[in-house]
């Protein structure tokens, strides 16, 4: 897990770097990177608002060098978190994969995290709304103190609503109640 | 663009969706039922492609669903019938076009040995509103004969699932003439009705946050209410002044607000360190009821609506929530988990005579009462999928009000207030 996460951390400097340096659209790693091509660059550039076209060309390009930069970040922080049936509490293995959390946000300080808490369906919509906040919050409260700064850290809670298993067994339960990351260029 | 869409989007999916059958599951009642007899009623000129449904159909659920009457059909007036089911009184009526296209409705209350009219009451309607019309009659049967206010001009709102997504939708109180209320591409849940029934409290995802929106029902505009608060939900309105109460969280715990919806003002009522969620009005707005887990379990407490005088209500269980408080005042509503299994209780306002109204029958949950007091309407799995159900407050005669898809989190309309509606009348009494 450590070296597949240092993988994906030089996967994503080195294409931090290619974005830099190159226009060429990678269609694989993010569907909203997909800006179509400026038609504006093959017109002959002479008139006055030539320079208004390379600036949206320029803007294209760095929204979909962000888009993209997040959509990694977001496959490097794909790991969920679980949580045991009614409890908020961080199990060890969570505290584990928080810690890897914690050093890939270390590392990447232009990133800002919404941490969102999820439970199975067992349960009334109201009380899981609060259940969803607590794990959210449990998570959140790890890595501040882990060393990340709290105003980095936003949480959400959908209680039951957003699960991802969809089945009515243990097994979905137990992939559902879970805390997990969306992470956004500040 | 995306403005453009969704308005497009809008306007077709709120078109009118017809529903749907029903199903019904007669219980044993502690409650006096008195038998009235059915007559299909007469027509002329009538377009039957037009007609949703038959007057008398009509009118026979709205006896059924009320609770308060056992229905003797007869296809013609049959004196030894009604006698042999003690049905004192019957109903019939007519159905015909008129010169100007609308449809005239004539609805008759009679008494069965007699046969002298008891009440009168003629519609001009359009073929869409035949239904209305005999809700509106069927309210004023109920007024004859029991002397208090019907609920079948009543509706409810709960939560759909559309394509999907979690949807707002409302109906009539028996299911009919659904409209979809939201058509976002996110999760809209909790509905609530506002005073008057003029709007629509619910809780909408599309900004990535959970908070509570309130639709204007006649203009559709949608005003994002308390934007300051991070995440509310739960909400429920006063009856006397119309304040929201709500629940809001910050840094991971729940706690309740009272506010002003169009001041955007709203105060702390909870001081407790758990979290507080799922609140409800007694009938005059002068307690409140609530859950909390702060005993590591969630238990429903009431306090005054200042929320002085903390008081559990729930004793029996490990998991009591989503408490309704009845209009009369004298019983509780909730919703208790047992062995991963969710059903609905009821029990005296100082939390003794506990009654458990489902039971063997798949999830049952979120009691919301009718005006009345007379019925609850709950969200169930029992048939496989969630749906609504209706049943008496004894918990009998369960009846699904809703076909199809994923049906939850029902919330009953106040009364609605005295207009004279899409309907010319005459009385004929």
């Amino acid at each position: 897990m450590k070296t597949l996460s240092l993988l994906f951390t030089a996967a994503l400097a080195a294409a931090m770097l290619f974005a830099c340096s190159n226009k060429k659209q990678d269609p694989v790693t993010d569907p909203a990177a997909n800006t179509p091509p400026p038609a504006a660059q093959a017109a002959p550039a002479t008139t006055d608002d030539d320079a208004a076209k390379q600036d949206s060309i320029e803007a294209a390009r760095l929204e979909a060098q962000r888009a993209r930069a997040e959509a990694l970040m977001n496959q490097l922080m794909s790991d969920d978190i679980y949580f045991d049936f009614d409890r908020s509490e961080l199990t060890e293995k969570a505290k584990e994969v928080l810690a890897e959390v914690g050093d890939i946000l270390n590392k990447e300080p232009r990133f800002v995290v919404t941490v969102e808490g999820h439970t199975d369906e067992r349960g009334t919509e109201d009380y899981n709304m609060t259940l969803g906040a607590n794990r959210a919050t449990k998570v959140k409260d790890y890595l501040v103190a882990y060393g990340i700064a709290a105003d980095r850290l936003q949480t959400v809670s959908y209680g039951e609503e957003n699960p991802k298993a969809a089945g009515h067994t243990e097994a979905d339960y137990k992939e559902n109640r879970r805390a997990n990351f969306k992470v956004h260029i500040k | 663009m995306k403005s453009l869409l969704l308005l497009l989007l809008f306007s077709v999916s709120s078109l009118w969706a017809a529903i749907d059958t029903i199903a019904v599951d007669v219980g044993i009642s502690v409650y006096k039922t008195m038998p009235i007899g059915v007559i299909p009623f007469t027509e002329s000129g009538i377009d039957d492609s037009k007609i949703q449904e038959k007057p008398h159909e009509t009118v026979s659920r709205d006896f059924s669903l009320s609770g308060r009457f056992d229905v003797v059909p007869s296809p013609r007036f049959d004196l030894v019938k009604f006698s042999r089911a003690r049905a004192k009184f019957y109903v019939t009526g007519k159905l015909e076009n008129t010169a100007s296209g609308k449809w005239k409705l004539s609805c008759f209350l009679y008494a069965s040995q007699t046969k002298a009219l008891v009440l009168g009451e003629s519609y001009t309607v359009d073929a869409s509103n035949v239904r209305a019309a005999v809700h509106l009659f069927t309210d004023k049967v109920i007024h004859e004969l029991w002397g208090v206010r019907g609920v079948a001009s009543t509706e409810l709102a709960w939560v759909s699932k559309i394509g999907g997504v979690k949807q707002i939708v409302a109906a009539d109180y028996d299911g009919f003439n659904r409209k979809q209320l939201t058509s976002d591409s996110t999760i809209s849940m909790m509905p609530v009705w506002g005073l008057g029934n003029r709007d629509i409290i619910y809780v909408s995802f599309r900004n990535g946050r959970g908070q509570l929106f309130r639709k204007n029902l006649l203009t559709r505009k949608d005003t994002r209410l308390f934007p300051a608060f991070p995440q509310t939900f739960s909400p429920v309105v006063n009856p006397v002044s119309g304040e929201l109460l709500f629940s809001s969280i910050t840094d991971g715990k729940a706690d309740l607000f009272i506010g002003n919806m169009d001041t955007g003002k709203a105060k702390r009522v909870s001081f407790i360190r758990a979290s507080q969620t799922s609140p409800a009005w007694s009938p005059r707005a002068s307690e409140i009821l609530f859950t909390s887990d702060r005993g590591g379990s969630p238990q429903v407490f009431v306090m005054g609506k200042d929320g002085s005088d903390v008081r559990r209500l729930t004793f029996m269980g490990r998991y009591n929530e989503q408490a309704a408080w009845s209009p009369d005042g004298d019983r509780i509503a909730y919703t208790s988990m047992d062995n991963g299994k969710m059903n609905i209780y009821t029990c005296a306002i100082d939390g003794s005579d506990i009654v458990q109204l489902t039971s063997g029958a798949g999830n049952n949950e979120r009691p919301t009462w009718s005006p009345d007091g007379m019925l609850i309407a709950f969200a169930s799995d029992r048939s496989g999928s969630y749906q609504i159900y209706i049943m008496r407050k004894d918990g009998s005669n369960v009846t699904r009000i809703t076909n199809g898809g994923e049906n939850t989190s029902p919330s009953w309309s106040w009364y609605p207030e005295d207009t004279n509606h899409t309907t010319s009348k005459e009385s004929t009494k």
